[in-house]
Order: C-alpha cells, then sequence, then structure tokens
C-alpha cells in the first residue's frame, strides 16, 4: 500500500516482506518505500510487527520472504554492504560496560571503517553536549544522554538511511525536543530517517508520511495530514475523536481501541 | 573478564590454591608439586574459561551489546571471536603467573621446553573449557541461571580432575574422572611438565581434549541465541 506521491529516489524499497517466527506470522508481506531526505514514521501498537519488520531491513532476522534493496543495494544477497549504509538506534541498546565514551566512539567508528582522530571524536561528542562525558562509561549517562550517544554511534559512519526504533521512548519533553531537532537536522543534512514510535505527537512533529500497521500488515500510508483528511469523515474515528480530529483518532480507529500486551 | 578487579580475582583463587596447598608437614599427601600446579592451572582454566566466559557472554547478549554489534558490518564471527581471544589472552597470562608463582614459591622450576609445552597445554584446555561455557551459553538463555549453573558446574569439572589417578572412590569413578575434561587436561599437563612419561594415555587424553572441544563448540554454536528472550 503506497501514497500516490511521484516517483523520487528511493534510500529504501521494501516488498512483499514476511517474518515469521516459527507459526507465528510477525510481518506479512508488507510493502514500503522511503524516499531520499524523507522521514518515515511506522505507527502500530505493541506486537503490530513494527521492531520485526525493522529487525529484518537492519539484518538481525532472516525474513521468510520479500525483497529489500537499501539505495541500490540488494539487503538480502550483499548483507554487509547493505549494513555498512545504515544507522542503526536500537529500541534497547547498550555498549561494553568497561568502555569509556572516548573508547565506543572508536570501536564503533573503526567497525564502520572509519578513521577519526582525537580531535575528531572531541569534536563529535562536543556537539551533541557531551565532551565533560568522555571519559564516563555509558552505564553512568543519563537516559537523554544515552540516547544522543547512541544516535551519534548510529551515524558515526555518515549513513545515507537512519533506522530509529522508538527513538525517544522513556525521555522527558526536554530530551525529546531535543531529539526531534537532531532527526530535523539529519533530513537537512540529506539523510532518510525510518522511525517506529507510539508517540503520535512526535509522528506529526517530525515525519514526512507515516504508515500504521497492525497484525503485520499495513493498513495505510499517508502524509499525517493527509491521512486525518483521508479518514476524517470514518464513523470510526469520529467515535474516537475527542472534538477536533487527530492522527491518534485515526490510529485508534484503525488498529481498534482494545489493550494490546 | 570485565574489569582489572575481576581479573585480579580470578588469579587469585589458583594462586591462592597453589600456595595453600603447600602449606603443613603433610601437605604432601595431596599430590607432588606438579599435580598441585596443574590443579591451580585446571581451576584457573574452568573460572576464565567455563565459568567467566559463559558469564560475560550471557550478560552481553541480556544488554543488548550484542545486537548493538550486529547491526555494524563486522561478521559475526569476529563478535565471538574477540571475546575467545580475550579469554584466551586471560588464560595465557594466568598460566605463566601460575607458573612464575610455582618457581618462586613451590620451587618448582621445569627446564624451558616444558614451560612452552605446559602453556600450550593450558591454551589447548582453555579451548576445551572455553567451549563447555560456550556450550552453556548456547543452552541457558538466562544470565541469573547460568549464573547458578556456573557454579554447579565447577565442583564436578574441577573435582573430577582430583581422582584420575587414584581409585580410592573405586574404579568407576577412577574411569569417569581420568576421562573427564578436567581430568585430561590434568593428565596432558602432568605430562609437559615431565612428572609422567608421553603415553598411550597422554595421547588418548588429547584426543578427547580435541573431542570434548569440537563437540561442544558445535552444541554452544548450534544452540546460541544472540538474544535471551
Amino acid at each position: 500500500m503506497q501514497s500516490d506521491a511521484p516517483a523520487l529516489t528511493s534510500a529504501l524499497r521494501v516488498t512483499g516482506l514476511r517474518v515469521t517466527y516459527g507459526p507465528i506470522v510477525a510481518v506479512d508481506g508488507i510493502d514500503l518505500e522511503v524516499r531520499e531526505g524523507e522521514i518515515y514514521g511506522l505507527l502500530g501498537p505493541n506486537g503490530a510487527g513494527k521492531t520485526s519488520a525493522l529487525s529484518a531491513i537492519e539484518g538481525l532476522l532472516r525474513p521468510a520472504a520479500g525483497d529489500m534493496v537499501i539505495g541500490d543495494i540488494d539487503a538480502r544477497a550483499h548483507r554487509m554492504q547493505a549494513k555498512a549504509q545504515l544507522g542503526v538506534q536500537l529500541q534497547a541498546t547498550s555498549f561494553h560496560s568497561n568502555l569509556r565514551l572516548l573508547e565506543l566512539v572508536r570501536l564503533f567508528a573503526g567497525l564502520y571503517g572509519v578513521t577519526l582522530s582525537a580531535a575528531q571524536i572531541r569534536e563529535l561528542l562536543e556537539e551533541i553536549n557531551l565532551q565533560p562525558e568522555a571519559s564516563k562509561r555509558f552505564r553512568e549517562l543519563s537516559g537523554g544522554q544515552q540516547q544522543r550517544f547512541s544516535l551519534l554511534i548510529a551515524t558515526i559512519h555518515d549513513p545515507a538511511l537512519v533506522l530509529l526504533d522508538e527513538p525517544t521512548a522513556g525521555l522527558d519533553p526536554q530530551a525529546r525536543r531535543q531529539l526531534w531537532d537532531r532527526i530535523e537536522r539529519f533530513r537537512k543534512e540529506g539523510r532518510s530517517i525510518l522511525l517506529t514510535t507510539h508517540s503520535m505527537e512526535e509522528a506529526q512533529a517530525v515525519c514526512d508520511r507515516v504508515a500504521i500497521m497492525d497484525h503485520g500488515k499495513i493498513l495505510t500510508v499517508g502524509t499525517p495530514a493527509g491521512l486525518i483528511a483521508a479518514h476524517r469523515d470514518d464513523p470510526r474515528v469520529r467515535q474516537a475523536a475527542h472534538g477536533g480530529v487527530t492522527l491518534e483518532d485515526v490510529f485508534i480507529a484503525l488498529t481498534g481501541q482494545e489493550l494490546r500486551d | 573478564m570485565r574489569t582489572p578487579l575481576s581479573l585480579v580475582l580470578t588469579f587469585a583463587l589458583p594462586l591462592i590454591l597453589l600456595v595453600a596447598t603447600g602449606l603443613g608437614k603433610n601437605s604432601a599427601v595431596l599430590g607432588g608439586p606438579q599435580f598441585r600446579i596443574s590443579l591451580a592451572l585446571t581451576v584457573g582454566l574452568v573460572s576464565i574459561g567455563t565459568v567467566g566466559y559463559s558469564l560475560a557472554i550471557a550478560r552481553d547478549r541480556d544488554t543488548g551489546v550484542f545486537q548493538r554489534l550486529r547491526v555494524t558490518p563486522a561478521p559475526t564471527w569476529t563478535i565471538m571471536g574477540s571475546r575467545w581471544i580475550v579469554h584466551l589472552g586471560a588464560v595465557l597470562v594466568m598460566a605463566i603467573v601460575v607458573l612464575a608463582v610455582a618457581g618462586l614459591f613451590v620451587r618448582v622450576t621445569l627446564p624451558p621446553q616444558d614451560y612452552l609445552f605446559t602453556v600450550l597445554v593450558a591454551l589447548l584446555g582453555s579451548a576445551v573449557f572455553l567451549s563447555i561455557g560456550q556450550a552453556i551459553v548456547g543452552l541457558i538463555a538466562s544470565a541469573d541461571t547460568l549464573n547458578a549453573a556456573g557454579r554447579l558446574l565447577y565442583v564436578p569439572l574441577i573435582g573430577l580432575s582430583l581422582f584420575g589417578d587414584t581409585d580410592r572412590l573405586g574404579t568407576t569413578v577412577e574411569l569417569v574422572s581420568r576421562w573427564s575434561p578436567g581430568g585430561c587436561l590434568e593428565a596432558l599437563l602432568s605430562a609437559a611438565m615431565g612428572a609422567t612419561a608421553w603415553s598411550d594415555q597422554s595421547w588418548g587424553a588429547l584426543f578427547a581434549s580435541v573431542g570434548y572441544t569440537v563437540v561442544f563448540a558445535v552444541i554452544g554454536i548450534r544452540w546460541f541465541r544472540w538474544v535471551s528472550h
């Protein structure tokens, strides 16, 4: 399911992606396309299949079927080359507990084949206000600082496509705003971003297009404003709305009101 | 080997054992000096190879360190290989320290080639115990469960290595002990340090050790999961 926007160059093209865990189908043949310079949000309740889809694109699990093209690289045929094109921030991430930030930057830069001088590393940490913490260990940072550092590591090799799995989960409003600014800066630098989120506010604030996903399938795709306009007259949306229709009302109407674990 | 302190504490146990078993008038009852050195090396190998390695891997798996590495273009074998190299390095240092302390305090000195042979056997032994650690971490998902299982395994792995040369507990125990991973290592270390001559028993212990390494490594790799849930 795709919107009717004019064809632009794709940063990521996924077709027929299917992910299974034994008899359970987590992702059921989805298609999605992230265009160059676009911020694309994948929305869905818990268990919708967002993280499984993202994990398949990241190369963390082998899909049962489907094709994934990152830039012009077939990600299933050339996994390592595809990984080199991606910047990834996982939902729950940790780094080697006994390494300091300076050492972690050097380690991950090395894994991506990037050589950084001590001055360049200091500069990078300065950009995210973590230069004073350069000698600290990752576990000694606050939640917001950890998130900023993770994002720095995700983009250390200047990737064209960045995948963010619930990047603002657990952050306070200040840290969340700061992260949105950083995501916005990525867009200005020409990167494409695919993010998953539970926050409709976040999706409306930063995403160019969003896809709403449930039970492993993509239910609808469009700009946040476009989705609101398209579903405004749906009786389920009107029932969910309290006043003006929001993206959250559309989301609730499409995915149902029952609680998900 | 997560911190310098944990490394020191891991080294402390075999060294204490080495020195303490040499104290007192009747210390010879516990075995000759070479036996005490090989016992200390075995304890160090089980601590570093089986317990330390499996726990380090399980913790990194629990906290998502592996997943973070797996999204980079680094081949997955290098992720696990780097952990093996770190632990093999720790074993190498431990073996050298134990042999140095043995020379200074237990008054056991070996010809240069026997030192080399002993260190090589210690590295082979570390491959055996690392593969056992790999099998444990492949079969047990939770770091907490693995911690408890590691402690439980400590006793048979070291205990069995003690009775390979004696039938005081019966011939069945002697046979099981002799062909256990620890018993094979004891036999090889004994030959390496010149306490016994290299014999068919030594060849058998060598082949059994290689077999243990292959079997446990295959189990560990076959059932290993990068995430604990």
